[in-house]
């Protein structure tokens, strides 16, 4: 098991603002990363890097063995990357199926229409959306567009998934449902998780290994229980208090 | 419509001209499947991908031109060069096109409109085709009745080959990507849709379609000149055709533009074209603030029956 | 050689203030509205034409003013309540339809005036017109000079309002970020309405300095346009300085550029820039 990805001194800058300082980690096949930090330390950018929407200004990034930067997006998910986004973005004309369809055209390539939506609908159902296949995006909850999202992520193929801030505004019981989610595509699709989260409950519980980010730097990367344990990560972010109220 | 309806209406007008029909009705319906081409093709990128193009008359005119140029110069039949204008104009497509496609939303819409004021303005200069003069296109000494019947069935053709393209696309590989790319460019990228490229096919298909309707209108009317072949008016009737008739669907603004074209033909008859188009022009504000989705939306809506609330529930999650 | 270039660099600065406040109430518009208002060079064609009218029955042009700015000012509010806020409730895109909305309206203004006064070039003759001021070895056209200085006052007044007065200052607030204004109170919809207002009426103001310098036909709005973009885009959206300077450049180097190639090709020129521009730096050379 080696690593998916490599993220290797990467910086980023925009205008006098540095973003990223160096970022350095790994994410390792078959398990799920996660990547917290306070607001404004460079998470999302670090996303759109891996997804070619910006370029580093150093450093480098390699999936599978093989350098990203410089490729465009939609390359980048061809190659066997998708990712979905802190506000959910689905193409808000077209219909459910449609939209996971679109993926599967383009992001696995298949070549007609009846075959990927077909397809479409398979993945619908296996992220619980059975009911709205066919609907309009309009029909859905927050969740449901969540779903959705994740719906199309899937359908386009990758081995490695970017999840940005995917249990935000989920109830209880929506957050466990996609927590057991996330973890059948690890044990059953057999695709690497990368995920940027602030509900620190998920982020413990469900992944193998943490990244933290603060200021654009990586302050400590380790197991969950090392993360929460340590006193530069409890300062910035946790807060001191962390574990006892939980 | 139905498979039916639709071979019949084809039938009858495959027919027509030798059903005893005489000038004046083909001449309307020859423009109607030119506005019927210009509407379509229009839609293929601005429909379909939301670019919308301010400047098609750019690639119109160039279809024009083309024929025009090939006619004067070389004695060849805008009937068997039409082609070529279309090409022309894909090729012209392609190459201003690409950079133009680089940007978004108003920028897009701004650009291409005066990528088609520019086209006029250097045309108008050029010695080879005429320049202000413009260009001397002369018919075969033909009776009018047979020049009338070639020119309904080449535009007819033409309207055709653009309707089967627009059914294509649409409904195929390239009609998803395309309306991906219209919802979210980035989030379509996000999943793999190579959207240069998409936008790129689709902007020289449409503008292809459009050259090739120019080619055979520039023929029809004889005397060409930079001020009509590339006229503003034209792209913006474009716009409206497919705007009115629903630019979501490729049959969409096939209505438009035979709305388009019996009010213009109403109008002009009764209050001449100046007032003519105050009249689009102000349809066209009407249309975009009430009537976003288009006409034919409206229209298949009224036609269904009244369906059972939707089968989705509120909310949407299993675990 | 140096005496032309001089003096085609003077008059383009004098015609280059003309653009500047034609890029100026375009730039409110767009900034403040978010609405695209491609009819602004037709308003302005259409106010050169009421110029036109009032001169033939003996109203100089700078006394009609007294008539244009007031008419304009409540044309632009009007505009603002009876056609863009129904128009954005139902929008989706607000750019994008009133870009169209505004496109057919300009056709639609473009083809009344030909309707009522002929598709041919107008022009506004004055008791000045024809004469010049010396200023060395240059000779300022008097109308040029009285057009420039028509702009140049009212973007002053502009400036001033939006810089020293209250209203002025709410209407730069929704400028810059429209939401945050609304936090602070501020009345969006009628400071919105006041910027359209004041925006057509500079729409109005410029159309009378045009006709004191050009000729107009219908059609010339097109040409306009053009400006109104280069400037625009020059200058940024959001700057009024931005226009000014903009104008300023886009006025000389037509001007200057006029010497080198044929008059016929100025045209293609400024699209070719303009296109450039767009391609290059869609958002503007100056920063906000």
């Amino acid at each position: 098991m080696g690593a998916m990805l490599r993220v290797q001194s990467v910086s980023k800058r925009f205008g006098g603002l540095v973003v990223l300082r160096s970022v350095s980690f790994r994410v390792d096949e078959g398990t799920i990363v996660g990547l917290i930090g306070p607001n404004g330390s460079g998470k999302t950018t670090m996303f759109n890097i891996i997804t070619g929407f910006h370029r580093p200004d150093a450093g480098a990034v390699e999936f599978a063995g093989r350098s990203v930067v410089g490729l465009a997006p939609f390359e980048i998910a061809r190659a066997g990357i998708a990712r979905t986004f802190q506000l959910v973005r689905p193409f808000a004309g077209l219909t459910t199926t449609d939209n996971v369809a679109a993926a599967v055209l383009y992001g696995r390539g298949v070549r007609h229409v009846h075959e990927a939506r077909a397809e479409a609908r398979h993945w619908l159902r296996y992220v619980g959306l059975e009911d709205a296949i066919d609907a309009p995006v309009g029909t859905l909850t927050l969740a449901g567009k969540k779903r959705l999202e994740l719906a199309r992520a899937l359908a386009a193929g990758p081995r490695l998934l970017l999840l940005d801030e995917v249990f935000a505004g989920l109830n209880p019981a929506e957050s466990e449902g996609a927590v057991a989610l996330v973890r059948r595509i690890r044990d059953e699709l057999r695709v690497t998780v990368l995920l940027v989260e602030h509900v620190m409950r998920v982020v413990m519980g469900l992944c193998d290994h943490v990244v933290v980010l603060g200021s654009g730097q990586v302050i400590a990367q380790g197991s969950p229980a090392a993360i929460q344990a340590d006193p530069q990560v409890r300062r910035i972010y946790l807060g001191e208090g962390y574990g006892a109220a939980c | 419509m139905s498979r039916a309806a639709a071979a019949g209406l084809l039938a009858v007008l495959l027919v027509l001209p030798w059903a005893g029909a005489g000038e004046y009705p083909l001449a309307l319906l020859y423009s109607t499947f030119m506005y019927a081409t210009l509407a379509v093709a229009w839609n293929i990128i601005g429909g379909f991908a939301g670019y919308l193009s301010f400047g098609h008359a750019a690639f119109f005119g160039l279809g024009g031109y083309a024929t025009g140029f090939l006619l004067v110069h070389a004695g060849l039949s805008p009937f068997l060069t039409a082609p070529v204008g279309g090409v022309v104009a894909a090729v012209f497509a392609a190459l201003a096109g690409y950079p133009c496609l680089r940007l978004r939303g108003p920028y897009f819409a701004v650009v291409t409109m005066i990528l088609g004021l520019a086209v006029r303005a250097v045309v108008l200069n050029l010695p080879w085709t005429g320049a202000a003069e413009g260009l001397w296109m002369t018919l075969p000494p033909w009776e009018p009745l047979a020049a009338r019947r070639a020119f309904y069935y080449a535009m007819l053709a033409i309207a055709l080959v653009t309707a089967w393209t627009g059914h294509a696309v649409r409904h195929g590989k390239m009609g998803v990507g395309l309306e991906a790319i219209r919802e979210d460019e980035d989030a379509a990228q996000s999943i793999g849709v190579p959207a240069v490229r998409l936008k790129m096919s689709a902007l020289t298909i449409s503008a292809g379609l459009t050259g090739l309707a120019g080619g055979i209108y520039a023929y029809d009317r004889s005397y060409i000149h930079p001020d009509f072949m590339f006229d503003l008016h034209l792209s913006v009737l474009a716009v409206l055709m497919a705007l009115l008739g629903g630019r979501r669907s490729w049959a969409g603004p096939i209505l438009g533009a035979v709305v388009v074209r019996l009010v213009d033909e109403v109008l002009t008859v009764r209050v001449g074209t100046e007032v003519a188009r105050i009249i689009f022009g102000l349809g066209l504000a009407l249309v975009i603030v009430l009537l976003p989705e288009g006409l034919l939306p409206h229209l298949m809506r009224r036609r269904r029956a009244p369906r059972p609330p939707a089968a989705v529930p509120a909310a949407v999650v299993r675990s | 050689m140096l005496v032309q270039t001089l003096q085609a660099l003077a008059t383009g600065l004098l015609t280059g203030s003309v653009y500047a406040l034609l890029g100026a109430g375009f730039s409110l518009i767009w900034g403040v509205a978010h609405v695209i208002n491609v009819a602004h060079a037709a308003l302005a064609v259409g106010a050169a034409y009421a110029v036109y009218a009032l001169a033939t029955r003996g109203v100089d042009p700078l006394a009609s003013l007294a008539m244009v700015v007031p008419l304009f000012f409540l044309l632009g509010v009007g505009f603002h309540e009876a056609v863009i806020r129904p128009a954005a409730r139902r929008a989706g895109d607000l750019v994008l339809v009133s870009m169209v909305l505004t496109f057919g309206l300009a056709a639609a203004l473009e083809n009344a005036l030909a309707a009522v006064w002929g598709p041919g070039p107008r022009v506004v003759n004055v008791a000045y017109t024809g004469q010049a001021i010396r200023l060395g070895v240059l000779a300022l056209p008097v109308p040029h000079v009285a057009g420039a200085g028509l702009a140049a006052v009212t973007i002053t007044a502009l400036y001033l309002f939006l810089h020293k007065t209250f209203p002025g200052k709410a209407v730069r607030a929704v400028w810059q970020n429209r939401d945050g204004a609304a936090l602070c109170a501020v009345n969006l919809r009628q400071v919105t309405s006041l910027t359209y207002g004041l925006a057509i009426a500079s729409a109005g103001v410029a159309g009378v300095a045009l006709a004191l310098i050009y000729s107009f036909s219908p059609a010339t709005h097109l040409m306009w346009l053009v400006f109104v973009f280069l400037v625009v885009i020059v200058g940024g959206v959001g700057s009024l300085v931005g226009a000014v300077v903009a104008g300023m450049l886009v006025g000389a180097l037509t001007n200057l550029a006029t010497l080198v190639i044929p008059f016929a090709w100025a045209p293609f020129l400024l699209f070719a820039s303009l296109g450039v521009l767009l391609l290059w730096r869609p958002t503007g050379l100056f920063r906000r």
